[in-house]
C-alpha cells in the first residue's frame, strides 16, 4: 500500500483535498520558476531584433522567427562548438570511466601492497576540490614536469586532468567488492590473466553502475569552464560552454538565446532521457560523498 | 629433570617456527599479482599525482616562495602570508564569502526539503517534478549565465517587467551592492536546488509507513506527521547538506566571475577569483599560492567535519 504522512482516505476528506491542492500548486509553481529560464531563452530566440527590446511582458512573440535558430546555429560556427564539445566530452568520460574502474578493480581484487594509503590518497582529492589549486594545475598542464611538455591548447590537457576522479573510483571499488571473489578465483583457476577477468568478468557484471559514472561524467565535464577555459585558448578548439560566452556579446539578444538554447539540449536530453541513472547517480553523490 | 624448561616454555608463547622460511609457490602467485595489481593502479597514479597531488604539494611550496613567469623561484619565507593577511581585499573576499554562503542558506537550504516532502506525496505525477526540478542542474553555468544577465537586465529583462506590471519602480539586480548578492544566489540556488531534493527524496522513500499510520491513529495532524516522523527521519541527510552546501558555496567562482566579475565594487569577489586575478593577470603565483593554501585549509576543515558527521551517522544506523 501506498501511502504519505496523508492516508488515500484522509485525501478524500474535504481538508484533505485542500491540503493536497495547495501542495500541487505550490510544486507547480516552483516547476513553472525552475523552466522558466529555458522557456524565456526559447521565445527570446524566437524574436525579432526590436521586438525583443520592446519593453512589457511579451513572453510569446508575435511572430516567431525560426530562421532566428538557423542564423544563430551558422553565425555561432555551432556545428563545430558541438563537435569540439563532444569531442572533448566523448573521450574524457571514456578515459575517465577506464582509468578509474581499472584503479578501482585493481584495489577491490587484486590487493596491492599499500593499497590502504593509496586509498587515502585518493580520498585527500575528494577532501580538496580542484579549484583550490588550479593555479600549480595549470602551470602543471603548461609544463609537464620531467619531459617538459606543454598540454596547453591540447584536448590532453584537459583529458588527463579530467581523469582524477577519486568519487568513480570508490563508486566502483564499492560496487566490485560486491562481486564474489569466487568467479574471479574460478576464472583464476581456468588460466584467465588479470585482463580477461576485468574485460569478461568484472565490466560485464558492473554495466549498470559504469552507465551512471558514464552520465555524470558527461554532465559533469559538459558543464566545466574554469579548466577549458585556462587551458584551450586557441578559438578552433574551444568547447561550445567557452566559446559561447565569448563571442555572445557581439551578436544581438535573440541570437545569443536562440544558441544558448541550442547549447543546453545535449545535457538536457542525456538528462531526460537517462534520468533513471542520473537520479542513481546523484543520490550516490550526496550521501557516499 | 629435563621437562622443567619445558614447562616453563609451555606458559610462553610457542616459539615461532617458520616451516617455509620462502613460500616458493605463494610468492610465484604473488608476485605476478601485485605486478598486475600495480600495472591496472598506473594510470591512476599517474594522472593523481601529477593533476592532484603533485599540485597539492607544489601551492604549499609556492606559498612561501616569490614565483613569477619566466623567472627562478626564490624562498621568501612567511611573506606572502603577511602580504595576504595585511592585504585589504582578504576581508573583502571571505566576508563576501560567508555573506553568499549565509544567503545561500537562507534562500535554498530548507527549499528542496519542503519540496522532497511534497513531491513524497504526490500520488501522480511523482516523476514528472523529480524530471523537472534537476533539470537546471545539467545546464553549464556559463550558458545560465547568458541567460540570466538576460533576466536581471535592467532595461527589459523579464524581472524589471514583472515589477513594473505590478507598479513598482525598476531595480538594479546585478549594479546594486544590496542586490547582487542574492541574485547570484538566486542563480546558484536554480542551479543545485534539485540534486538536494533527489537526495532527501531518497531518504523520505525509507519512512516505514507503519509510522504514519500509528500517527494518525493516534490523533496526530498531518503537519505534525510531518514535524515528528518526516522530518526527523531527514535531520542526518540535513546536516550533511548543511555541510556539503557550504564547501560549495567556499569553492564558488563561475557564476560571479562571468555574471558580475567580482562587481559593483569588489561586491561579489570571491576567494577563487582573486587567485585568479593574481595568477593570471598580474601573474603573482607565489601570493595567488598563500590564498590557495587558505581555500585548501578551510575546505579541508569542512572536508573533515563532514566525514566525522557522516561516520558518527553510519555508526549509528
Amino acid at each position: 500500500m501506498d501511502r504519505g504522512f496523508f492516508s488515500n482516505i484522509e485525501l478524500r476528506t474535504r481538508n484533505g483535498r485542500i491540503y493536497y491542492a495547495v501542495a500541487v500548486l505550490s510544486l507547480l509553481l516552483v516547476a513553472v520558476v525552475t523552466l522558466f529560464p529555458f522557456f524565456f531563452a526559447f521565445t527570446s530566440g524566437l524574436k525579432n531584433s526590436t521586438e525583443i527590446f520592446t519593453g512589457g511582458l511579451n513572453l510569446f512573440p508575435e511572430s516567431p522567427q525560426w530562421h532566428n535558430y538557423t542564423d544563430a546555429w551558422t553565425r555561432f560556427d555551432m556545428m563545430r562548438l558541438f563537435g569540439n564539445s563532444f569531442l572533448l566530452v566523448g573521450v574524457g568520460v571514456f578515459l575517465r570511466v577506464v582509468v578509474s574502474a581499472a584503479a578501482a578493480f585493481s584495489l577491490s581484487k587484486l590487493k596491492p601492497v599499500g593499497g590502504r594509503v593509496i586509498i587515502f590518497g585518493f580520498l585527500l582529492t575528494l577532501m580538496i576540490p580542484s579549484i583550490a589549486y588550479f593555479v600549480p594545475l595549470y602551470i602543471t598542464i603548461a609544463k609537464l614536469p620531467i619531459i617538459n611538455v606543454s598540454l596547453l591548447n591540447s584536448y590532453w590537457g584537459l583529458w588527463l586532468p579530467y581523469c582524477v576522479d577519486a568519487f568513480s573510483i570508490f563508486v566502483l571499488k564499492t560496487f566490485f567488492d560486491r562481486i564474489p571473489s569466487d568467479l574471479i578465483d574460478s576464472a583464476r583457476v581456468d588460466g584467465a590473466n588479470p585482463f580477461q577477468m576485468f574485460i569478461r568478468i568484472i565490466l560485464p557484471l558492473s554495466r549498470s553502475i559504469i552507465i551512471v559514472l558514464c552520465v555524470l561524467a558527461f554532465v559533469g565535464l559538459w558543464k566545466d569552464f574554469l579548466l577549458p577555459y585556462l587551458v584551450l585558448t586557441d578559438p578552433a578548439k574551444q568547447p561550445i560552454t567557452v566559446r559561447l560566452f565569448y563571442i555572445a556579446d557581439d551578436y544581438s539578444v535573440n541570437l545569443q538565446m536562440a544558441a544558448s538554447f541550442m547549447a543546453l539540449l545535449p545535457p538536457l536530453f542525456i538528462a531526460i532521457l537517462l534520468q533513471r541513472y542520473m537520479k542513481i547517480g546523484l543520490t550516490l553523490g550526496g550521501v557516499k560523498g | 629433570m629435563m621437562n622443567t624448561p619445558y614447562r616453563v616454555d609451555a606458559n610462553l608463547k610457542p616459539p615461532t617456527i617458520r616451516r617455509h622460511p620462502i613460500n616458493y609457490s605463494k610468492l610465484r602467485s604473488t608476485l605476478p599479482r601485485q605486478f598486475f595489481a600495480y600495472l591496472f593502479l598506473l594510470p591512476a597514479l599517474v594522472v593523481f599525482a601529477l593533476f592532484a597531488w603533485l599540485p597539492i604539494l607544489s601551492s604549499i611550496q609556492m606559498s612561501f616562495q616569490d614565483v613569477r613567469l619566466g623567472q627562478e623561484a626564490t624562498w621568501v619565507g612567511l611573506d606572502n602570508f603577511t602580504l595576504m593577511f595585511r592585504d585589504p581585499v582578504f576581508e573583502i573576499a571571505w566576508k563576501n564569502s560567508i555573506q553568499f554562503t549565509t544567503w545561500s542558506l537562507l534562500l535554498g537550504y530548507l527549499v528542496p526539503v519542503v519540496i522532497a516532502i511534497l513531491v513524497r506525496e504526490m500520488r501522480i505525477g511523482k516523476g514528472f517534478f523529480r524530471v523537472v526540478y534537476f533539470l537546471p542542474t545539467v545546464v553549464p553555468t556559463a550558458i545560465a549565465v547568458i541567460i540570466w544577465r538576460f533576466i536581471y537586465d535592467p532595461d527589459g529583462g523579464v524581472l524589471n517587467e514583472i515589477l513594473k506590471a505590478l507598479g513598482y519602480s525598476r531595480l538594479l539586480w546585478l549594479q546594486d551592492a544590496n542586490l547582487v548578492k542574492p541574485a547570484l544566489v538566486a542563480v546558484m540556488t536554480w542551479g543545485g536546488f534539485g540534486t538536494t531534493t533527489l537526495i532527501y527524496l531518497a531518504s523520505l522513500q525509507d519512512v516505514a509507513l507503519e509510522l504514519y499510520e500509528a500517527a494518525e491513529l493516534d490523533g496526530a495532524s498531518p503537519l505534525q506527521r510531518i514535524r515528528h516522523i518526516s522530518l526527523p527521519h531527514l535531520y542526518p541527510v540535513m546536516s550533511l547538506m548543511f555541510i556539503l552546501q557550504i564547501i560549495a558555496v567556499v569553492q564558488v567562482f563561475t557564476e560571479p566571475f562571468l555574471l558580475t566579475n567580482g562587481g559593483p565594487g569588489r561586491e561579489t569577489l570571491t576567494p577563487a577569483m582573486h587567485i585568479y586575478n593574481r595568477a593570471f593577470i598580474r601573474a603573482d603565483m607565489g601570493y595567488a599560492s598563500a590564498w590557495s593554501v587558505t581555500m585548501i585549509l578551510v575546505l579541508l576543515a569542512f572536508s573533515v567535519i563532514y566525514r566525522v558527521v557522516n561516520n558518527r551517522l553510519s555508526a549509528e544506523t
